[in-house]
């Protein structure tokens, strides 16, 4: 028996009293946690596998499984964490890279949680919106300089031209996760998803499969360092395009789909031989400044004859302000930014956890970076990384974003279970994954009405709210910073945000 | 009628669907019970075919001209005019076989545990929904009204 | 629907007839309170809801199962419990039943059917489905006087001979069993209904004979290693197997049987014979109707004969085998429904065409369930080069399975043993499919829809199923 120096992290408690040996945990698990005995008609659990993805758990139909976390085994130590620890014995083992999945885990502030938002109080009347209108459609372009109207016989009309945009009937889109480093079921999902609810999905650097072309009208593609599965006809059928510069959870790193996970159809869609690695390289090899990457935008400006909104998406790092006024200069009708919680399906940890800013302070940054320099009509702000509610949506909107992209809780609507897994391609719940066996765990039908629920859900909650506040259109939310109060927050972090601290009056 | 539609690209092999037949079927119509306490136990009357990534639930189709009936020499196979289930009337079933001789799907299986008879898928014309489709995690199988 | 528009001279010759008392009118006339007949009032019934439907039989039961005599027979179902059609059926489909009456001919030319009973059918339409009867071979019966007779004459005058087609015959062998506490029995016969004889007297505790001409048991389905099998498990249950062997005499004492000789000589002590050498169709009182027959009556796909309003259908019809391709007698129940069935529907003008069928049974004998398909027994010889056999044998578990594959084509199979899903074989030899690509995993005991060609796969499993 070799050394063992990391124990498993979960405990797998099997109700003996309600196993009924159905088999179902053992036919479930990918990793194999679960195995049944033949001899003694009995299901035997493994807890060294078992990753906590709970979907043995979730079907077993007498409930006699719990899978709990595994009590700290090592002295406490403040400093040495556990977490330390067993990375340096999974690292003195393999002598490799963590490679981890999904947003950061670590405990930095989650400044959503300490900001709070405004009500209207006597002064201003609160608005109920299933009685009232209630409009939170949101536009996603450049705005013009000034709106110029004349009047004619049939009434008024808008005389400034408006550039290309995208109407959502929410300010929620999915983000960019690519066909390859999620599976068709979950794409079409989203896809389908967003087609019906009137907004937008993002095909990451995968590519167009031809079963999402039916949804072309509700796509953003993305062009990144890859360059995958890009030609005029995929720029042309989208919805808009979005140049991806960088990704929240890791910052200045490429990607790398290995080659044994291209397949026939991952590798028609991206446009690239089979079985061979897919690398994103970590920089645009063209894009070594903004210049080039106005370059980059007016190509496909030009391929897309100025129809369609293209936009640029950045990781949110300490320059983040500077460079989102770069972007916009540089043509961009969009600029989406993605904060260091941001999910990903694979990155290494080191990276992950420490690199980045958080997407409240960048958000609040840009938007007053780019008011101050008179451009923020130019170009549209989407947030990203780690949206987890509707209340996070509403004081993202008052901090000054357009909209925001959610993905990892479009996962968790999916069946996510935050295991962090994604990268083994083992996912349980057939999202993170292109075994044929795990993938159609995911009917895109169910996967479509739950993450239509959630929109509708958060939808109607972000009415509620901005109903509460005594505003009737998203519109007037966009920017107002006076709607929030901070908490348990140092002046310095008050300046950046912009925003009074709780018990501050106007 | 209606019908149970199957759709194998989503059926992921959990065979929920035998279990909750399983436990339809039951005397105790109990989960624990019809595994643990319940002699002798049931079959399921649905079954799970599974070759690697490709997998179904398949039960009685309830044919419209179902091949069963005109084989079964007892007169225990009949289909039902009204509602268009096929039943086995398993008191008049003598176990001669004659059904699953012909049943181009093969879902008629021997229960020999107390009394040879041919048991098969009854729609579970006493729910509201099979409990097989009721209880499929997937969506992989469906009732439809034709 | 009208279903007798030509009816001008019917209609004349009904009112001449209608003085007759003992003439009785109907529309639709059957012969045959069986499978087949009921098959076809039902269906008759289904496209007509009004026209008088008659039914004949010569028996004086309502309606019963003849493969359930044997469970009769052996204790399992009292004749109560052998109906395979609900008491209230002739009342629900308002079919007139007529027991007793024993059709001694037809006269075609006057739509007329004559009984014995002295009662004559005026028919617009007439079904013949009254079965077959029992082979009775040549074999001299013998007494103590050196009297001899034919084994045909001894049938109504020596105790102790049945053949078994009937209830009245199983009723008749059971009580004779109570009534001279027979202990040994000898059946002639291997086949199916021999064997099934077999298995009821067993359960009786009787010491058993059989006597099969041929090599093998059920040797019109079973090859060597079947049959094998079979002779094992009945030899372990305490009975004797005389293959290859004839009953060449019988001998009698007191006017009942006491023994017989085999071909080879061996004189075996016995109380009661049943003669199971097979049935053949009953066609003798057609003679003179201007039906024709040759070996069964001959219908053509609408199971019409050759007399326009005149159709056949079950035991008593030379059937079209789709796997020979040629004509037989195939006296089996699902044939016996299905022709039955589209008899029915052409007798009431829903033209439908009977596609063939082909041999099949179903049979569990000693806890041993077993079922044949098709051209089961045939085996890879220097005859059959386009043939592809496969066999899987597990001695322990007495589980045997073999199918024939001809020219890419499932023609046969015979499982014994495991016979869970012997019906997509049906299916399969049904449907003419391709089974190439399934290879040698046809036979094993997992073989299901799955291994199946994928658009039959998908035909059966998402699409609308099985056109049968």
């Amino acid at each position: 028996m070799p050394l063992k120096l990391n124990q498993s992290e979960f405990v797998v408690e099997r109700d003996l009293n309600k196993c009924i040996s159905c088999e179902v945990c053992v036919r479930q698990c990918s990793n194999d946690a679960h195995e049944y005995d033949a001899d003694d008609k009995t299901v035997l659990s493994e807890a060294s596998k078992c990753v906590g993805c709970h979907r043995c758990e979730s079907l077993c139909p007498t409930e006699a499984i719990t899978i709990r976390k595994k009590a700290a085994e090592f002295k406490d130590n403040s400093n040495w964490q556990q977490a330390h620890i067993k990375n340096i014995y999974k690292q003195a083992e393999t002598g490799g890279v963590l490679l981890t999945g999904m947003g950061s885990d670590k405990p930095h502030t989650v400044y959503w949680d300490h900001i709070l938002f405004n009500a209207a109080q006597v002064t201003n009347p609160s608005i109920d919106p299933l009685r009232e209108p209630m409009e939170i459609k949101t536009f996603i372009g450049a705005k013009p300089e000034k709106l110029e109207i004349e009047k004619n016989d049939s009434g008024f009309k808008l005389k400034s031209k408006l550039g290309p945009h995208l109407e959502l009937s929410t300010p929620i889109l999915f983000s960019a996760m690519s066909y390859g480093s999620i599976s068709l079921n979950a794409c079409k999902s989203l896809a389908s998803a967003a087609y019906s609810f009137g907004t937008f999905y993002n095909t990451g650097e995968g590519g167009m499969h031809k079963d999402l072309q039916h949804f072309a009208k509700n796509t953003i593609v993305q062009v990144a360092s890859g360059r995958f599965g890009v030609n005029r006809q995929y720029l042309r059928s989208a919805a808009a395009v979005e140049i991806k510069i960088g990704q929240g959870a890791k910052p200045g790193i490429g990607g790398h789909l290995p080659g044994e996970k291209v397949t026939a159809d991952i590798s028609s869609t991206r446009m690239i031989p089979e079985g061979s690695d897919a690398i994103s390289p970590a920089p645009h090899h063209d894009i070594y400044s903004i210049e080039d990457l106005a370059q980059l935008i007016y190509a496909i400006k030009e391929a897309t004859d100025y129809l369609k909104p293209v936009g640029v998406k950045v990781s949110a790092v300490h320059n983040i302000a500077p460079i989102a006024s770069g972007i916009v200069r540089a043509g961009a009708d969009f600029v989406a930014i993605d904060g260091f919680r941001g999910g990903t399906g694979a990155a290494p940890q080191a990276i992950r956890d420490n690199v980045g800013i958080p997407i409240e302070l960048a958000l609040a940054a840009v938007d007053t970076r780019l008011r101050e320099e008179g451009i923020r009509h130019k170009a549209a702000i989407i947030i990203a990384g780690s949206i987890r509610s509707s209340s996070d949506i509403i004081k993202a909107i008052a901090l000054g974003a357009d909209a925001v992209y959610i993905g990892t809780a479009a996962l968790i609507a999916l069946g996510c279970h935050l295991c962090q897994k994604c990268y083994t391609g083992k996912c349980n719940w057939g999202i993170a994954t292109q075994d044929p066996y795990l993938t159609k765990r995911l009917n895109p039908s169910i996967g479509t009405k739950r993450l239509s629920g959630l929109l509708r859900a958060w939808s109607h909650e972000i009415k509620e709210m901005l109903g509460g506040a005594g505003i009737n259109a998203i519109e007037s939310l966009r920017g107002n910073r006076e709607h929030l109060r901070g908490i348990n927050l140092s002046e310095i972090e008050l300046s950046i945000l912009g925003i009074k601290h709780a018990g501050q009056a106007w | 009628m209606k019908k149970i539609f199957i759709d194998e690209q989503y059926c992921i092999g959990c065979r929920l669907c035998e279990i909750y037949c399983q436990v339809k079927h039951s005397k105790s119509k109990k989960i624990l019970k019809a595994f643990r306490e319940d002699q002798p136990g049931t079959l399921a009357r649905v079954l799970v075919e599974e070759i690697g990534s490709n997998s179904f639930a398949i039960q009685c189709r309830h044919c419209e001209d179902a091949p069963c009936t005109g084989a079964c020499i007892s007169g225990a196979m009949a289909k039902n005019e009204n509602t268009g289930v096929v039943i086995c009337d398993e008191e008049k079933c003598v176990g001669c076989w004659s059904c699953i001789m012909v049943c181009p799907y093969g879902v008629i299986k021997r229960d020999i545990k107390s009394k040879k008879v041919a048991s098969k898928c009854d729609l579970c014309f006493d729910e509201e929904e099979p409990v097989c489709v009721k209880n499929c995690p997937n969506e992989a199988l469906k009732i439809k009204e034709i | 629907m009208k279903a007798f528009s030509a009816s001008g001279s019917a209609k004349g010759m009904n009112i001449k007839m209608v003085k007759n008392k003992n003439i009785l009118n109907t529309d639709y006339l059957i012969i045959g309170n069986s499978a087949a007949g009921l098959s076809a009032a039902e269906n008759i019934r289904k496209n007509d809801k009004n026209s008088p439907i008659t039914v004949l039989t010569k028996e004086k039961y309502s309606n019963y199962s003849k493969p359930l005599t044997t469970y009769y027979l052996a204790g399992r179902l009292e004749p109560g419990n052998l109906y395979f059609k609900k008491s209230n059926f002739y009342e629900e489909n308002n079919i007139d039943l007529k027991t007793n009456q024993n059709v001694v001919s037809i006269k075609s030319s006057d739509n007329l059917a004559i009984t014995e009973q002295g009662n004559q059918y005026l028919y617009n339409k007439l079904l013949i489905a009254s079965g077959g009867r029992p082979i009775i071979p040549e074999i001299r019966v013998i007494d103590k006087t050196g009297k001899t007779l034919s084994l045909d004459e001894a049938m109504s005058s020596v105790k102790g001979i049945f053949t078994l087609t009937t209830l009245d015959d199983a009723i008749m062998i059971r009580k004779y069993i109570n009534e001279y506490s027979i202990k040994t029995a000898s059946i002639l016969g291997g086949g199916l209904i021999g064997l099934k004889a077999a298995e009821a007297l067993l359960g009786l505790h009787l010491n058993i004979n059989i006597v099969e001409l041929s090599d093998k048991l059920l040797s019109a389905s079973f090859d060597e290693t079947a049959s094998g099998i079979l002779i094992e498990a009945i030899k372990k249950s305490g009975s004797s197997i005389y293959c290859g062997q004839t009953i060449e005499e019988i001998y009698t004492e007191n006017n009942s049987i006491n023994s017989f000789k085999l071909s080879n000589g061996r004189k075996i002590p016995s109380d009661l014979l049943i003669l199971a050498v097979g049935v053949l169709p009953d066609t003798g009182y057609l003679k003179n109707s201007g039906i024709k027959t040759d070996a069964g009556i001959i219908t053509d796909s609408r199971m019409k004969t050759s007399i326009d309003n005149i159709y056949a259908a079950g035991d008593i019809v030379k059937s079209h085998d789709v796997l020979s391709g040629s004509d037989k007698n195939m006296a089996i129940w699902p044939i016996a429904v299905k022709q039955g069935e589209v008899a029915g529907s052409n007798m009431s003008g829903i033209d439908t065409a009977y596609p063939g069928g082909f041999l099949m049974n179903s049979v569990e004998i000693l806890g041993m369930p077993m079922i044949s398909l098709g051209q089961s027994s045939i085996e890879y010889d220097d005859k059959n080069k386009d043939l592809k056999v496969y066999k899987s044998h597990d001695t322990d578990r007495k589980i045997y399975r073999k199918i024939v594959v001809r020219q890419n084509r499932a023609v046969g199979a015979i499982l014994i043993g495991a016979i869970e899903r012997a019906g997509i074989y049906w299916g399969l030899i049904n449907n003419n499919v391709d089974v190439s690509e399934i290879g040698e995993n046809i036979v094993k005991e997992d073989f299901g829809l799955i291994q199946l060609p994928a658009d039959y796969r998908k035909h059966l499993v998402v699409g609308e199923g099985i056109e049968v």
